[in-house]
């Protein structure tokens, strides 16, 4: 990287701006701070940075309504900040254009992976699609429709494919349930978690040691499930 | 006219439903007529009467019309018809005069001729005329036609006209008093004994008293005055004339009428005294129904259902509804008897039900014929203020409830303070003095140090988020604000993603998951039914021993999904198997265990979000917690997956 990617953070809690900054700017990124949603966009638009860390409470508007105005115009990596029981605010801000989560309290080599993994991403967005998907011990050949293990070839399914397929591109990405089942089976409503579950099910006892404690494929409780592709 | 079968009927069967069935005959079923006719309740004595004198069948019938009439002292108020079909079934027969007919017809039967009937409903102010034979009522068939050929071709109809039946029964009254006076003078005249006048005088004496115990004070008075015209006339000097000449016989004369006419009088107030007895016993019998009905009501509704019933039942009306008023949390509610959706016309009656306080709300009567007497206004005055009394009483017992509540949740706050100001300054004072060393610039710390109090840093941050999140959730179940978003979720995922999450905590136990492969999708809310998992087994980690086993497992009937969840701690004793979910409830003193005592009433409250049951047993060598989760969401099966189209 030529120079450090500068990351505006949406927080209207001091504390948290205080630490974030001063960590981020340890961990070599340059930090904008806004402390209300509307400084934010404004912001946004004024000095397009690198990557978006959104509170999902903000006094003046809704951090998913946040999310959405910044989507409309820029493909900008956004990590949403959130609490504990609130998945339904989480899935919503996914599903409107965020790009990760954090629950808080979260640990901060946490927060520094999904940045990176955040920003990497969206500088592959930049080239075009690419044919052979690799991600960990993963390698999916759409092109020829195959996939292999560690150089093995895995039989799969259609769907097993499409699923895999699809979680591999967006590998160390948390993809809400309802992501997939619109991007794998094209349903449009949430109903068809279910078919999610048996699939998800079938590929770890394909693809893992040990499928029921899993290490390519985790569940993001309440939310939908992570490809880890180990960075 | 209703079906003579069907419900039981609550007037007359209720009280002594057993014994009159067996006095009614199943051989020769009865229809005896109670209502609306206002004196079959003599009728129904004369019936017992005859029965007293009779043999055979006759008698059996009779015996029927000695149970009703013991039925009507007990209630005084006729209930409507009823009848025994054959089947020793009861029926009512709600309206109409058709079962007084059928009543005619079979009295026919033993009695032999229909004027017999027609004078005995007559003498009791039912007049019984002819009526053309179309307006016939079907017969219903479970009634037996036999004897009925016998009686009289025309169809017997009742006026219903009461002023006129009432002049009818006087004037009969009146003619029998006439006739006893008349009968006795004729068997003196026939026998011409040879007694002296002071004889005579006291065998005139006894019609009058005759007259007036069978006939009322009237026809009695009138018995005395005729027998006093006929002393004079037939026994004292001169004869056959109405003067009187001795001065002797003037003063017999005089003392007799005094005597008669006192004696009748007496007599009619005796009997108006017994009359009045008798309805007061009535009313107290009715009030007593009524207080025993109300008294182990619970709530609004059931009590003015109640209320309406009885009115129903005490009163002579067609309907009774009562409704209460919107107060307090409880809707307005309308109670109606019998039950019917809505009346159109504007009740007879009505009456306040009123409390010391305020109204309650109101007590309407449609009636069924008149107006009421000043006693059963007085007696409708004491149903409406019982009733009004029986509400208060419920917002009462509902308001100490309610202050109870109170009480004990100001107790579990101050017990809730209690233990969360402990709970949550162990961890931040552990958290300051590690900070606090680390930047002191007294002390020098070595690398293993450093990261010893940092380590201890991070665990406490965690122990306090676990903490915050428990209170959270308590006060979520608390304020019933906890809803479970449920989909289908593997339990196996859950299950081995808490154990991944809990690795650090459970280095010291080991924990065994035995979960079927074949385990069926469950509708959970995963956050939820993790946080179930994680309290329990910090719990288990807690409570049992280091190094010993911890197990899961589960198994599914058709409708649940049932979860095991055991560990090798000590027993708890089977008194406290349920107080272990309630919220601060711990087995051992508070100093040995840490924690906010609220990690299994917290499972406790998101399994019965779930709409299933969790428990604790102690088993040999083992402590089990169980719960359950259903299978099926909103009543449905996961669908099965389908292949997405090839392409």
């Amino acid at each position: 990287m030529d120079k450090d990617p500068t990351i505006l953070l949406i927080d209207d809690e001091p504390q948290i701006l205080r630490a974030l900054k001063t960590i981020l700017a340890a961990n070599h990124f340059k930090v904008v701070l806004a402390t209300t949603g509307e400084q934010g966009i404004a912001m946004a638009v004024a000095q397009p940075p690198d990557l978006i860390i959104l509170d999902l409470t903000l006094p003046d508007m809704d951090g998913i309504a946040v999310a959405e105005a910044v989507r409309e115009w820029s493909r900008v990596p956004i990590i949403v900040l959130s609490v504990r029981d609130n998945e339904k605010d989480k899935v919503a801000a996914l599903d409107k254009g965020a790009d990760d989560y954090l629950t808080k309290p979260f640990g901060i080599e946490e927060l520094l992976a999904r940045v990176r993994v955040a920003l990497r991403h969206s500088e592959q967005a930049i080239g075009n699609k690419q044919s052979i998907i690799k991600a960990g011990p993963v390698t999916v050949d759409l092109a020829r429709h195959v996939a292999t293990m560690r150089g093995e070839e895995i039989r799969l399914t259609a769907t097993e494919f499409k699923l895999l397929a699809y979680l591999a591109a967006h590998a160390d990405r948390v993809l809400t349930h309802q992501a997939i089942l619109t991007q794998v089976w094209g349903f449009e409503d949430f109903d068809h978690v279910e078919y999610l579950r048996v699939y998800i099910g079938q590929l770890r006892k394909k693809l893992e040691q040990n499928p029921d404690d899993p290490h390519l494929i985790l569940t993001e409780p309440g939310v939908g499930y992570r490809f880890m592709a180990g960075e | 006219m209703g079906g003579l079968q069907g419900r039981s009927c609550p007037g007359f069967g209720s009280v002594q439903a057993g014994s009159a069935t067996k006095c009614f005959v199943r051989s020769a079923p009865v229809v005896v007529p109670l209502s609306p006719c206002p004196y079959s309740q003599s009728t129904l004595r004369v019936g017992h009467f005859v029965s007293e004198r009779s043999e055979g069948s006759l008698r059996k019938i009779f015996r029927s019309f000695a149970c009703a009439v013991l039925r009507l002292r007990m209630t005084q108020k006729p209930p409507p018809f009823f009848a025994e079909n054959g089947e020793g079934r009861w029926g009512e027969a709600t309206t109409g005069f058709e079962p007084v007919i059928r009543v005619l017809q079979t009295l026919a039967l033993p009695l032999g001729h229909v004027a017999w009937n027609a004078w005995i409903l007559a003498y009791n102010g039912c007049l019984v005329k002819e009526s053309p034979p179309q307006e016939s009522p079907p017969l219903s068939p479970q009634l037996p036609r036999s004897g009925l050929e016998s009686i009289h071709p025309a169809i017997m109809h009742i006026l219903t006209n009461p002023t006129q039946n009432k002049i009818i029964a006087l004037l009969l009254r009146f003619l029998a008093a006439i006739l006893t006076i008349a009968a006795i003078t004729l068997v003196l005249q026939a026998f011409q004994p040879e007694w002296t006048n002071q004889v005579i005088v006291l065998i005139y004496l006894l019609p009058v008293m005759l007259s007036t115990v069978l006939w009322g004070l009237v026809p009695g008075i009138l018995a005395a005055f005729l027998a006093f015209l006929a002393f004079n006339y037939y026994y004292l000097e001169p004869y056959n004339t109405f003067q009187v000449h001795a001065t002797q016989d003037l003063i017999l004369l005089i003392i007799f009428l005094i005597v008669a006419v006192v004696l009748a009088q007496l007599i009619g107030q005796a009997r108006q005294g017994e009359r009045l007895a008798r309805s007061r016993e009535w009313e107290a019998t009715r009030m007593y129904e009524l207080i025993s009905a109300l008294a182990p009501l619970q709530d609004i509704p059931a009590v003015a259902q109640a209320l309406a019933d009885r009115t129903r039942e005490a009163f002579d009306c067609t309907q009774v509804e009562v409704a209460t008023l919107e107060k307090k949390g409880d809707p307005s509610i309308t109670a109606r008897a019998p039950e019917s959706d809505s009346v159109n016309l504007a009740p007879t009656t009505h009456i306040q039900i009123d409390t010391a306080r305020e109204n309650e709300g109101e007590l309407r009567l449609w009636l069924a014929e008149g107006n009421l007497s000043t006693e059963e206004q007085r007696l409708l005055a004491a149903f409406a203020s019982q009733g009004a009394l029986s509400i208060e009483r419920i917002r009462l017992a509902r308001s100490e409830k309610r202050s109870r509540l109170l009480e004990e949740s100001d107790k579990l706050k101050s017990s809730l303070l209690n233990s969360v100001s402990h709970e949550l300054r162990t961890p931040l004072a552990a958290i300051k003095a590690s900070v606090s060393s680390l930047r002191s610039q007294t002390v020098d710390w070595n690398a293993p140090e450093r990261s010893e109090l940092l380590a201890t840093i991070e665990e406490e941050t965690d122990h306090l988020n676990l903490l915050v999140g428990n209170l959270l959730d308590m006060s979520r179940i608390e304020s019933g604000a906890l809803k479970p978003h449920r989909t289908w979720n593997a339990l196996s995922e859950i299950v081995w993603g808490v154990a991944g999450k809990m690795r650090t905590q459970l280095q010291d136990h080991r924990l065994e998951i035995n979960l079927p492969g074949d385990l069926p999708l469950v509708p959970t809310d995963y956050v939820m039914i993790e946080q179930v998992f994680i309290n329990l087994l910090s719990n288990s980690i807690k409570y049992a021993a280091p190094g010993t086993r911890i197990e899961i497992s589960t198994g599914t009937d058709l409708d649940f999904m049932h979860v095991r969840l055991a560990n090798q701690s000590p027993p708890v004793p089977e008194d406290h198997l349920e107080l272990i979910f309630e919220k601060f409830h711990r087995i051992t003193a508070a100093d040995r265990v840490t924690g906010t005592g609220l990690g299994l009433s917290i499972c406790k409250g998101m399994i019965e979000a779930h709409g299933g049951k969790i428990w604790a047993a102690n088993e040999p060598g083992r402590f089990v917690f169980h719960f359950t989760l259903p299978l099926t969401l909103d009543g449905a099966l996961p669908n099965s997956p389908r292949e997405v189209d090839n392409g």
